[in-house]
Order: C-alpha cells, then sequence, then structure tokens
C-alpha cells in the first residue's frame, strides 16, 4: 500500500505543462516543412444540388497555384465507418451546404484562398430536406438514391415486456424532446500535414484521436499496404470526439499522393464548423413508467437522429442512444426504436458523451416529473433504482463496480438539498430558485469499432542510461492520458516522474492503441502501461539478481533499489549493468491488454458488454431564474464522479470541471444555426456561445472511489461522463423553480422568457 | 516592406505586406506560441502585451506595432525560470489542451500587473475575452488567484 500511493493519486502537473506554458509546444497548426504546399477546399454553396461544371482554368492560371482538385482527381472510394456513403469530394451532386467540391493547392494560404473564388461551378439546385421527421416522408426528396426514406439505419433495442410493465404502472410520463446540433468548436480548429516519401511512404502528422483507426481508414480509401502508411499524432488544440472521424485527412493525403510533395491543410474557424462534425441532434419521445414506491418499470423511446448528408460514425451515436441509459438504472423493461435519417445538413458525429447526454437528457428529466407525480424526492427515487456492483444490466452490460447510490448521496448531502416538488410561480416575484439533480452512466471503452479486438498494447522502455520511455498507440489529445500514463510506469518501476517520457504516437514505433474515444484511455491504455511497467520491472529483477548472482526471487524492489541482505543495486546500476552486459541492448517491458469478458453487442439487438467498466455520476445544480430577462444564473454547481480511483486530482478534476462547463453551454447557450440552404448563420465566437469565464461558476467536485476491479489502480472512465448529467440538473433544477418542463436545448433566455410568460398568462387567467 | 519591431526585448526586421497582422508577423518570425483560433478578435488565442496592455494581434497591423514593445509567451519567462502566472498555471492544473494556455497567461499577467489583488469577479472579468474549451476556467481561475495571493498553494 505504502508503494501504491508513491505517484498514484498525487496533484501532479501535466507533464508538457512547461512547454505549454512557455508557448515552445508545437502543435498541428505551428507545423511547416520546405517545400509545404497548402490547401485551401472550396465549398458547396447549396444544400442540394448537382454540379454540372467545374471551370477551374481560372484559377489554376493564377501564381503560385498548382493545381486544382476535383472529384476526377481523386480516389473513387466512399468512406464511412459502418455505412459507406461520403466521397472525398462531391461528384454528381453536392447533399449538404458546405460539402467539399474542389480544392487548391499553392504556394501559399493566401494565394490559395484567393484562387478558390476564381472556380466557377454551375449547380443545378434540387429541393432539399432539412427537418429529418420531414425527410421520413414518402414525397421528401431522397438524398442518396439507394436509401429510400432517406433511412440510413434504422436499430431496435428491446428487452422484457413493456406492454406488461407498462400496465403495471402506477405514473407514466410522455413527452417529446428536441436536442440541438452543437458543436465541439476546440480552440485550434483541425488541421493536418501530409508527404510521400521518396520510398512511396505515406506520411501524415495530424491531431487525430485514433491513429491506428486512422491508419487504417487511409489505408482502404487510397489501397495502400498498411505499411505504407505512417502516421504521426501531434497533439492537438482541444478534440471533444471533432477530431476522431475522417474529416479533412482524406483530402489532405488524396493531394499529397498526386502532387508527390508536402501538403498542409488547416481549416479557419468558420471553415471547421463544416469540416469537422458536432453532435448528432435528436427528436426523442420518450416514455417513462414507475410503481408507486417509485422504481422505474418501463421505458420505451422513438429516436430520430439526424445523420446530416453522410453517415460517417452517427450509426454508432444512434445505438449508444438507444442502451445506455438502460443500465443506469435497474431496468428490466424497454423498448428502443431509432432511426438514423439522412438531410442536406452537415454531416454529424462525434462529441463527448457519444449519444448519451441526448438520450440522459430526456430520461432524466421525465425521472423529475415522475417523483413530482408519486411526490417523492428524486433524489432517493434515483437512489432507490441504482444498480450495485455485481448487477447485469437490462442490456447484459456487467457492472463490477458502482457507487451511484453514494454519489447522489454526496450531492444530496452537501448542497442544502431540500426538494418540494416542482415550483410554482407567484404574481409578481421576479426571481426564483431551483435545485436540479441528475446521474449518469458511461462506459470506459467501447468494443466495436475493430471487430475483433478493443485492446491496448504498450512498452516500457528503458536503456542504460535510466531513462524510461512509455509507448502507447492510445495518444494524448490534451486530457492528460500521457501523464496519467507516465504516472502508472513511475508508481509501478518506483522511480520520479522526471525519468519518464512519452513520446507521441508515431505508426512507426509506437505499439497499437485504438485512441482516444469512449472514455477508454486511461482504463484500457492505461492497463497494458501497468502491465508493460510490471514486465519491465520483472526484467530488471533479473539483471540485479545476475549481477548479485542470485535468483530473480531473492530480489527485493524498493524505493529505486534492488536488494538482497545487505547487497545493494541502485535503479541506474542495473539499468546500466543489465543493458551494457547485453552488448547495450534496452530493456523493453511489454504490455497488452485486453478486457476478458468484453464483447461487441449483438447487431439486432444491441445486447451485451461492451466495456470493461462503468462510471456513475451525479451532478447537482442550484440555480435562479429572472423573470424579466429570463436569464438562468447558475449559484453553485456540485459534480460527484464515481470514476473508481483517482490518479491524479489535478487531471480528474479538471476533466470534471471542463465538462461542466461545457455541459452548461449545452444547457443554455449553445446551438448551431442553419439557414434556408444549410448554411451556418453562426459560424464563429461571436455568435456561437460557450461559456466565457464570467458566465461560468466555480464548480465543485468531488469522487466515489469504488475501485474498480478490473481498471488500472482501480480507475476507469471520467473525460465524456463529466457533461453527460449536467444539461437534465440543469432542466430539472427549472422545473424545481418554476414548474417549467424543459423538452429542447439550449435554454436560451428568450426562449426561457417565452416560457416563463405562457406561465404568468395561465396564472392570469386562473385568477 | 520591412519594418521593425521589438519583441521580448530584441529588435526585429520583419518582412511584412502592408495589411499584415502583428499575429502573422510574429508566427512568420517563428514564434509560433502566440496561436490563432479565430483570426476575428473573438477568443484571445493570439493575445500579446503592448507597452504592457493585452491586445488580439490578430486585430492590430504588424506596422502599427513599430515603436511598441511587444511581449509575446515566448518572452515571460525570465532568468529565474518561469513567471508567477506560468508557474501557478502548472501547478494548479490550469492547463490541458494548452491552446488557450499562451494567451490566458499574457492576460493574467496584465491583470496582476495593473491591480495584484484583483477579486474572483475581477479575474473573471479580466479572463472574459480569452476563451478555454477544456478547463471551465475553474482552475485557470484559482491560478490568478495564487498569484493574487502571493503564490500560496490551492491544495484541496
Amino acid at each position: 500500500m505504502k508503494n501504491e500511493s508513491r505517484v498514484i493519486g498525487r496533484r501532479v502537473s501535466r507533464i508538457d505543462a512547461t512547454e505549454k506554458v512557455t508557448g515552445s509546444f508545437k502543435y498541428p497548426s505551428d507545423l511547416t516543412m520546405p517545400g509545404l504546399l497548402h490547401a485551401v477546399v472550396l465549398r458547396s454553396p447549396h444544400g442540394h444540388a448537382e454540379i454540372e461544371e467545374i471551370e477551374s482554368s481560372a484559377a489554376e492560371s493564377l501564381e503560385g497555384v498548382i493545381k486544382v482538385f476535383t472529384a476526377k482527381d481523386v480516389s473513387q472510394e466512399l468512406f464511412g465507418e459502418i455505412v459507406k456513403d461520403t466521397p472525398i469530394f462531391a461528384r454528381e451532386k453536392v447533399r449538404y451546404y458546405g460539402e467539399p467540391v474542389a480544392c487548391v493547392l499553392a504556394d501559399s494560404e493566401d494565394v490559395a484562398r484567393n484562387a478558390i473564388k476564381k472556380i466557377k461551378v454551375k449547380y443545378k439546385t434540387l429541393p432539399e430536406v432539412f427537418d429529418p421527421s420531414e425527410a421520413m416522408k414518402e414525397e421528401a426528396p431522397l438524398i442518396h438514391d439507394n436509401y429510400p426514406g432517406n433511412i440510413a439505419v434504422e436499430k431496435k433495442a428491446e428487452r422484457g415486456d413493456v406492454e406488461k410493465a407498462f400496465a403495471e404502472c402506477a405514473v407514466i410520463e410522455k413527452d417529446t424532446f428536441t436536442l440541438p446540433y452543437v458543436h465541439q468548436v476546440p480552440l485550434e480548429p483541425n488541421g493536418c500535414i501530409a508527404f510521400v516519401d521518396e520510398r512511396g511512404q505515406l506520411n501524415l502528422y495530424t491531431p487525430n484521436q485514433s491513429p491506428a483507426w486512422l491508419r487504417s481508414r487511409l489505408a482502404e480509401l487510397f489501397n495502400l499496404d498498411l505499411f505504407q502508411v505512417r502516421v504521426i499524432q501531434i497533439q492537438g488544440g482541444g478534440g471533444f470526439g471533432g477530431k476522431c472521424p475522417l474529416t479533412i485527412e482524406q483530402i489532405c493525403v488524396a493531394l499529397a499522393l498526386d502532387i508527390k510533395r508536402p501538403v498542409r491543410l488547416v481549416n479557419n474557424r468558420e471553415e471547421d464548423f463544416y469540416a469537422t462534425w458536432g453532435r448528432v441532434p435528436m427528436k426523442i419521445e420518450l416514455e417513462l413508467g414507475a410503481d408507486k414506491s417509485g422504481k422505474l418499470l418501463a421505458k420505451r423511446s422513438r429516436v430520430i437522429a439526424d445523420n446530416g448528408a453522410y453517415s460517417n460514425i452517427a450509426p454508432g451515436v444512434l445505438s449508444t442512444a438507444l442502451t445506455r441509459i438502460d443500465s443506469l438504472y435497474r431496468l428490466k423493461n424497454v423498448e428502443n426504436i431509432g432511426w438514423l435519417v439522412y438531410t442536406n445538413k452537415i454531416p454529424t458525429g462525434m462529441f463527448r458523451g457519444f449519444g448519451n447526454p441526448q438520450i440522459t437528457f430526456t430520461v432524466e428529466t421525465l425521472i423529475d416529473r415522475l417523483a413530482a407525480r408519486l411526490n417523492i424526492d428524486p433524489g432517493e427515487m434515483r437512489k432507490r433504482n441504482a444498480p450495485c456492483a455485481g448487477d447485469v444490466s437490462v442490456h447484459g452490460w456487467n457492472l463490477k463496480s458502482c457507487g451511484l447510490t453514494e454519489c447522489i448521496a454526496i450531492c444530496m448531502e452537501e448542497s442544502n438539498w431540500n426538494w418540494k416538488g416542482p415550483g410554482k410561480m407567484e404574481k409578481g416575484k421576479k426571481v426564483y430558485r431551483g435545485q436540479g439533480l441528475a446521474c449518469c452512466i458511461h462506459v470506459a471503452g467501447n468494443r466495436g469499432v475493430y471487430p475483433s479486438f478493443d485492446g491496448s498494447a504498450a512498452e516500457v522502455r528503458i536503456g542504460p542510461d535510466g531513462g524510461v520511455k512509455v509507448l502507447s498507440g492510445e495518444g494524448e489529445i490534451g486530457c492528460g492520458a500521457n501523464t496519467t500514463f507516465a504516472q502508472i510506469a513511475a508508481e509501478i518501476l518506483g522511480v520520479e516522474m522526471e525519468r519518464i517520457q512519452v513520446p507521441e504516437v508515431d505508426s512507426c514505433y509506437s505499439p497499437f492503441g485504438l485512441g482516444a474515444y469512449a472514455s477508454r484511455v486511461t482504463a484500457i491504455g492505461g492497463n497494458a502501461v501497468k502491465n508493460a511497467a510490471e514486465n519491465a520491472l520483472e526484467q530488471l529483477k533479473e539483471e540485479a539478481a545476475c549481477l548479485m548472482g542470485l535468483n530473480k526471487e531473492e530480489i527485493i524492489y524498493e524505493e529505486g533499489r534492488f536488494k538482497s541482505g545487505d547487497k545493494t543495486l541502485t535503479f541506474e546500476e542495473v539499468c546500466r549493468e543489465g543493458c551494457y552486459s547485453k552488448g547495450g541492448t534496452t530493456i523493453v517491458g511489454k504490455g497488452t491488454y485486453i478486457p476478458q469478458d468484453v464483447t461487441i453487442a449483438d447487431k439486432e439487438t444491441l445486447y451485451g458488454n461492451i466495456s470493461p467498466s462503468y462510471s456513475f455520476g451525479a451532478q447537482l445544480v442550484d440555480l435562479e431564474i429572472d423573470v424579466e430577462t429570463g436569464k438562468v444564473k447558475i449559484l453553485d454547481f456540485l459534480a460527484v464522479q464515481d470514476l473508481g480511483r483517482v490518479l491524479n486530482p489535478l487531471g480528474a478534476e479538471g476533466q470534471l470541471e471542463g465538462g461542466v462547463i461545457m455541459g452548461i453551454g449545452y444547457a443554455l447557450s449553445e446551438e448551431l444555426v442553419l439557414g434556408e440552404k444549410g448554411e451556418v448563420i453562426n459560424p464563429r465566437y461571436r455568435d456561437y456561445k460557450i461559456p466565457l469565464a464570467i458566465d461560468s461558476p466555480q464548480v465543485r467536485v468531488k469522487f466515489v472511489e469504488t475501485n474498480d476491479p478490473v481498471g488500472p489502480f482501480g480507475a476507469k472512465s471520467v473525460g465524456e461522463p463529466a457533461l453527460v448529467p449536467t444539461a437534465p440538473a440543469i432542466a430539472n433544477a427549472i422545473f424545481n423553480a418554476v414548474g417549467i418542463k424543459v423538452n429542447s436545448l439550449p435554454i436560451t433566455p428568450e426562449k426561457m422568457k417565452m416560457e416563463l410568460q405562457k406561465k404568468i398568462r395561465e396564472l392570469e387567467e386562473k385568477e | 516592406m520591412q519594418i521593425k519591431l521589438s519583441i521580448n526585448g530584441q529588435k526585429k526586421n520583419v518582412e511584412i505586406n502592408p495589411g499584415d497582422t502583428l499575429l502573422k508577423a510574429i508566427r512568420r518570425l517563428g514564434l509560433t506560441g502566440t496561436k490563432e483560433g479565430c483570426g476575428e478578435g473573438e477568443c484571445g488565442a493570439c493575445t500579446v502585451l503592448l507597452d504592457g496592455l493585452p491586445i488580439n494581434s490578430c486585430l492590430y497591423l504588424a506596422f502599427n506595432a513599430q515603436g511598441k514593445d511587444i511581449l509575446t509567451i515566448e518572452g515571460l519567462k525570465g532568468k529565474n525560470g518561469l513567471h508567477p502566472v506560468q508557474k501557478a498555471f502548472v501547478e494548479e492544473g490550469a492547463i490541458q489542451c494548452g491552446y488557450c494556455t499562451p494567451g490566458m497567461v499574457l492576460i493574467s499577467k496584465a491583470l496582476i500587473d495593473r491591480n495584484p489583488h484583483p477579486t474572483e469577479e475581477e479575474i473573471r472579468n479580466s479572463l472574459s475575452g480569452n476563451l478555454c474549451r477544456c478547463t471551465g476556467y475553474v482552475k485557470i481561475v484559482n491560478a490568478v488567484k495564487r498569484v493574487a495571493e502571493g503564490g500560496k498553494r490551492n491544495e484541496k
């Protein structure tokens, strides 16, 4: 135990903090190289139109322009994760405003930006459809010929007997919810550099969150051998899911393969709204029932998910929306049906939570309405339904650890929780206060991306200098994974953090890892690093034993020293002698981790234990509503997370604090507004409102440590779940303050004021 | 055209086009610590100090910066190591992806120089032209508070 707390659990500063705070850290948009060419994409000015002619000679004749690329110049393969429907450049027609139509390659970005204005494209506009419910109708324009009804995917997840269970319910609540299109808006827009070297190998520098996945997708799209593709991850300025799917890399690579010179493609802020795809908007019809004790008996959901014009990763997001919330409580009867529908809008993709924020909003708000009708405290009601460690959920999730009840209890204890039912408005009252609580469950990995695999490999390499290098294929996107990996290795090896380096992911030397999505890196990648460090330590013990002329079993290692009786060798001595006695070789500790009982969810039923562990959280908000302005002011916010074990409080708190504030943006201010052609009306920070420092509360964070039996040192996930319960907690607090049922996000002051005025009119009519 | 800029205490001759922003000129010199997040003066990632005052270098013409002292993030660290604001950011965990960090550090330094003991509201007001999408501002505010309180650690 004394060893366990040496580095793990300590407030450790990020290993890249000094570089970042001095400005020396190089981000993707800082990279350059000799002979670099610059690519700028021409995007469609229509939501749906046939391309009749592209005339690019005027652009090509500009000084500094190397070449103009259109669909005919690049691979004809389509890409997409489950549904392959996306061309690199639009072919016969464009399907959304902003779709890549052509690309100029030039000596400088200024020249390229100027040149795209000279390309003349003749379009014949087609009828557009933007609302997924409309798009499903027979008379709607067809966006892809081979997808009737514009339905890309239809899925179901049904368990138990829902009819019977609803019949047994004492109360049933039903409503329809609309969840908006929100964008990650990372501070650094997406960008990459690609080049083909003299041996014909493709090289790509990218902030992509999943270098290995990206590599295989590119090899497939361009028909290259996997070994011919080298991907080097450069930590970017924020990801949040937006930099996981293939969105711009395929364009950069197509150009580089053709021109055989280095190509740089970096979005500006406006382009990033079109080229990095946000959270899947959903319309969710939800029905939830409970018995009179508050026990949840049945759930029925109908999810219409807006795919946008191409499928990308949204099919997986739909599966999550159909299932994830059902394992948060001991629900046994569920009937979920969902459709992923094409519209003439920017494609949608993955964004922190992956379908979970949308569905959690609906269930968590309906629970409060049920609680109000039953006159049960919503915190108590949630506790009554909370699962325990050892439970197998309705979709087969094996909950090896679960601290949900404790999370809820801490929220209630540490916040002057005083719930007295939904609020009522009074004449003349200008300010109302309310409290709201909401919970969440999330995965730590989600098997199904690579059909046969959701594991990770790592190497801990120790040279004669005593330096330790931790190699993992998971990568760092800003969350602090590399610091966590360094801590894990330092803990196992009993060495100081300064001795450890974690190089960037480079497919040239990094072991395999799937990358930063599904909140998997610490739990899965961390286990691989831990195993690799343990393996390296065993090898060092063998070396020490050899040097001392003893058996390995006789060696004790503590505090950086190998001991046996009165013989002692330091860590450095063993590294030096151990390596040099074998010709200067490096000690390579190898570790792998493949979650043992994890399966791919069944394609038809979505049943299966998809993750090695599951995180739980509860959040409680205390807020104030100003009747005159409609403004919601957060007075206090408490986030409590069961993340198994806190490996680094600085990092874990940071994830929760940042997640909550991002969740407040989702709840109160953020929405991508589209115009009549599907153009983004607000593609800039001025109009797309993420929370500012002055809007944001000083979030309080607490942890429940359930010491998960599977995770490294007991750790589970924290990145995504941090924002999942935030919006419903706020909606519940509004319900608690003024009795208004929030059915759509964001709850802007305008929307809030309209609802408040409606209530006031009702009040006056009653009199 | 060529202009003379004084950046981090050094005189530099810089080749620019007349309309080039200070951000562009600085980055062309290899000082890439100053970031472009929006290019429209809305995110603060490009913050530099001009005669001690924070500006968005993406909105400022390089030409007009002649004769002024420009401080970029690269010039903040002194001979004795990190500036107290930098040190507080590192130790409080105020950095995640770090893309906003150079701007946040400089805007915080400008605040502390002007008002050595700001209240939380003054800190938050001062940081509100600088966006962060990762941290939720909590630890950034804590870091600035810590400097204002003379470097005490906000240990939980």
